[in-house]
């Protein structure tokens, strides 16, 4: 079964490649990447044997550390990666979970992260070359171990999520474990690394790799520098838990397998809605300069009842806090930037929203013929759509500001960071919109696993968000520069910030929306052909 | 209620040379169709024949490669805000906006098509009793199961009260008795003066329901007319498989055999 599994895999990549040429530009662009960090991993191990095995497994234990997280995360934030097979084509098959879980196992190792990962790992256990062939043994084996818990932990993370963000009452604890793990993540990297990254290597990470190094997280790469410290018994028991670690993943993995083949998505929970939520958003007033038309509302009442409902978007607003808090928590201390740098977080939290919404469009592919059938609407769509997202990126960026300004106490930057804010906000949103009808790739549809790839997506999904990230890059500078210059140059400039970034923002907006809703009638006939 | 077409109006959808094709694969190779004013007109062909692309062409959901399609006269793809209101239309194998209810679906549909709230609110009403849908209007879409599905995207494309209802299998996964009242509502549209274009592959049912029918093949039309006209004398279905050609290789599957 397990070669019934793999050759499945492969024929599907090798069906996939000869259809879209330009994945195996991508594969063998990820592999030679790979290849070319080996001289480095190589030289790393090299260094590493010089140093004392207590500072080696610290450093080795921090590695495993952040590749584990990242791991974990990536798949989360990042969704569109997976392309591991998805255990539900396999239910109408009648086959047990016992059955394909070995498969589907081995072929989640047999990827190019995971082959490179296992790689880079077992290339540094070359560090312990000095301290014998029984040291060199358990380093080998606990990497290897660490590497497995790495690619278990992903399929689990990514199956638990799916499984989570499908249940109405399971999705309202993840959103909030997901915000809990943030700030807890993000103010232990802010306190272990607000003296600077030299005083937190020197007095925090020690401390933190040594309790890392007792979990299954650190343990792996610990084993062989606690055996050359005299403590066999350490090294022992720790290959001990990595080895339980990696068998509790599996079973959950299997677990998980089995649940997804007898359980297909349960979408809607039986849920009902007296009140007709379109109906109730409806005006009976004639659209004015500053009142929607019915389309425009409608479409606004639609989204609105998507972002509180649809695990989709609510997975896709759950990710635009990572830039901000990435960059708060860890780039700030470690780069020791001063206060005023912490002004970009909330700048970063808007381009997130608005480039996030750089695929907006194919997230209705099931629904967009309704929309394309009921006439040229592609102003009171596109315009409706971007409403609806106000109505929560508003608010939430003026939390960041407010937070952000409380933390500085530089209340008088005020004027120019919310211009600067709301600025960034409008014109990404309005690059998001343009790339959401110009450059849309199948994403997943509604009820299927929001971390899940769409087979053949992933070229289109590259080439959409390049473009978009690049557009958004060229027009952040209209909005930030005043409010660069007012804290660089002469404090009056946090008006001017605060005047054009608004006044550009608002115009970005609106003209994003018309120019998107021009293109979406334009392209009505191709849409459709593009997202399903 | 009854009201006649005017005469000498146009052909209330006609395709000039529409054509598509996939990658290396023909799906619609330059189609010319009239479909009369007041007709009810059937579309038959087997699995692939290029149905589907050819009414989603029609409709403004799939630009075609060459060729046009006209409403009542009005070029689709050229004018669009103009050809679009005039139509109805029922998609085969897409789904809806999942997570609104059956009665907000249709509230949405005829807020877009530019109806007013009062109006919405009350063809709302008469749309979910008319197709027996009332404890669906509190439903989400997506616990529908597939009938309810069909039954709720012909409320939608009926709001606005179109002059042509383009619709794509329309009776597939529909129990009788609301494919009984479907099939009232339709006949008395038509009845009405209005003009009803559906895609089938249950010959039986478009002998009953259409006057009109035009078999597709291969991307073409094979024959196209009033049913005793295709029929020629015979029965539909033998007409049907004897112009798309029957299995070729009709092998004995022996194995399947119990005993």
């Amino acid at each position: 079964m397990v070669a019934t599994v793999l050759r499945l895999k492969f024929t599907t990549v090798a069906h996939q490649l000869r259809r879209e040429w330009w994945r195996a530009l991508l594969l063998i662009g990820g592999a030679v990447w790979s290849l070319t960090l080996v001289p480095m991993v190589w030289w790393a191990q090299v260094r590493l044997g010089f140093e004392s095995a207590d500072v080696r497994g610290t450093i080795l234990v921090m590695a495993a550390a952040v590749c584990i997280v990242g791991w974990i995360v990536v798949p989360l934030m990042v969704t569109g990666l997976e392309d591991t097979l998805d255990p539900t084509r396999f239910a109408t098959l009648g086959v047990s979970a016992r059955q394909i879980a070995p498969g589907l196992t081995v072929a989640a190792f047999l990827t190019v992260p995971a082959l490179f990962f296992a790689a880079m790992f077992v290339v540094l256990t070359g560090g312990w070359r000095y301290d014998g062939t029984t040291a060199r043994a358990i380093a080998t084996a606990g990497s290897l171990l660490t590497v497995a818990v790495m690619v278990l932990g992903a399929r689990v993370a990514v199956a638990w999520s799916a499984r989570a963000v499908n249940d109405r009452r399971a999705r309202g604890l993840l959103l909030l474990s997901i915000g809990l793990g943030i700030a807890v993540l993000g103010s232990v990297m802010w306190v272990g690394l607000r003296d600077g990254l030299d005083d937190g290597l020197q007095y925090t990470v020690p401390v933190l790799s040594e309790w890392l190094a007792r979990t299954p997280i650190g343990a792996g790469m610990y084993a062989p520098a606690a055996f050359v410290a005299g403590d066999a018994a350490g090294a022992v028991w720790r290959l001990a838990m990595m080895a339980a670690t990696v068998g509790l993943l599996a079973w959950a993995w299997k677990d998980s397998i089995a649940h997804a083949l007898i359980h297909p998505v349960h979408r809607g929970g039986g849920r009902r809605r007296r009140a007709d939520a379109v109906l109730t958003h409806a005006s009976s007033a004639p659209a004015r300069r500053w009142r929607s038309g019915g389309a425009t509302r409608a479409v606004r009442a639609r989204m609105l009842v998507s972002w509180a409902t649809d695990a989709r978007y609510l997975v896709g607003a759950a990710g635009v806090v990572a830039l901000p808090v990435l960059f708060f928590a860890v780039a700030m201390p470690v780069l020791s930037l001063e206060t005023r740098w912490a002004f970009v977080a909330p700048v970063l939290l808007a381009s997130s929203i608005g480039w996030g919404r750089h695929n907006d469009v194919a997230l209705d592919n099931s629904g967009l013929w309704l929309d394309i059938v009921s006439g040229s609407r592609g102003r009171a769509v596109m315009l409706g759509r971007m409403q609806a997202v106000l109505v929560w990126a508003v608010p939430a960026v003026l939390i960041a500001v407010v937070g952000v300004l409380a933390w500085s106490g530089r209340w008088a930057d005020a004027p120019g960071l919310i211009g600067a804010s709301l600025g960034t906000l409008g014109t990404t949103m309005a690059v998001g919109a343009l790339s959401s009808v110009l450059l849309p790739y199948r994403t997943a549809g509604p009820g299927d696993n929001p971390f899940g790839a769409e087979v053949g997506s992933l070229g289109a999904s590259f080439l959409a968000q390049m473009v978009s990230s690049i557009a958004t890059l060229i027009v952040l500078p209209l909005v930030t520069v005043p409010f660069i210059l007012s804290l660089t140059v002469h404090a009056g400039w946090g008006w001017v910030a605060c005047v054009t970034g608004v006044t550009l923002g608002a115009a970005a907006f609106f003209a994003g929306a018309r120019l998107s809703g021009t293109v979406y009638d334009r392209r009505s006939g191709k849409l459709i052909a593009a997202v399903t | 209620m009854t009201h006649t077409p005017p005469p000498d109006a146009p052909a209330a959808m006609s395709l000039r040379g529409l054509s598509k094709r996939f990658g290396s694969t023909v799906a619609v190779a330059g189609i010319d169709l009239d479909i009369p004013t007041h007709s009810f007109y059937g579309v038959v062909g087997p699995n692939g024949a290029g149905k589907t692309t050819t009414l989603s062409m029609a409709t403004g959901l799939l630009e075609p490669d060459s060729g046009s399609a006209f409403i009542h006269g009005v070029d689709m793809w050229r004018e669009p805000a103009r050809a679009k209101p005039l139509v109805g239309v029922l998609p085969d194998g897409l789904h809806t906006f999942d997570r609104l209810t059956g009665g907000e679906l249709i509230s949405y549909a005829g807020l877009m098509r530019g109806l007013d709230k009062a109006t919405v609110r009350t063809r709302r009403d008469d749309l979910l009793a008319a197709l027996d849908l009332d404890s669906a209007g509190s439903t989400l879409v997506t616990d529908f199961s597939a009938g309810m599905t069909k039954k709720i995207a012909l409320a939608c494309a009926l709001v606005h009260a179109p002059r042509v209802l383009i619709l794509d299998e329309p009776f597939e996964a529909v129990d009788p008795v609301s494919a009984g009242a479907i099939r009232r509502i339709l006949k008395e549209f038509v009845a009405s003066g209005g003009t009803v274009v559906m895609s089938s592959h249950v010959m039986a049912l478009v002998e009953r329901l259409c006057d009109h029918v035009a078999v597709v093949g291969g991307g073409r039309i094979l024959a196209e007319g009033t049913i005793e006209e295709v029929s020629d004398g015979r029965d539909l279905e033998q007409r049907f498989v004897e112009l798309v050609g029957d299995v070729s290789d009709q092998r004995d599957l022996s194995w399947l055999r119990q005993s």
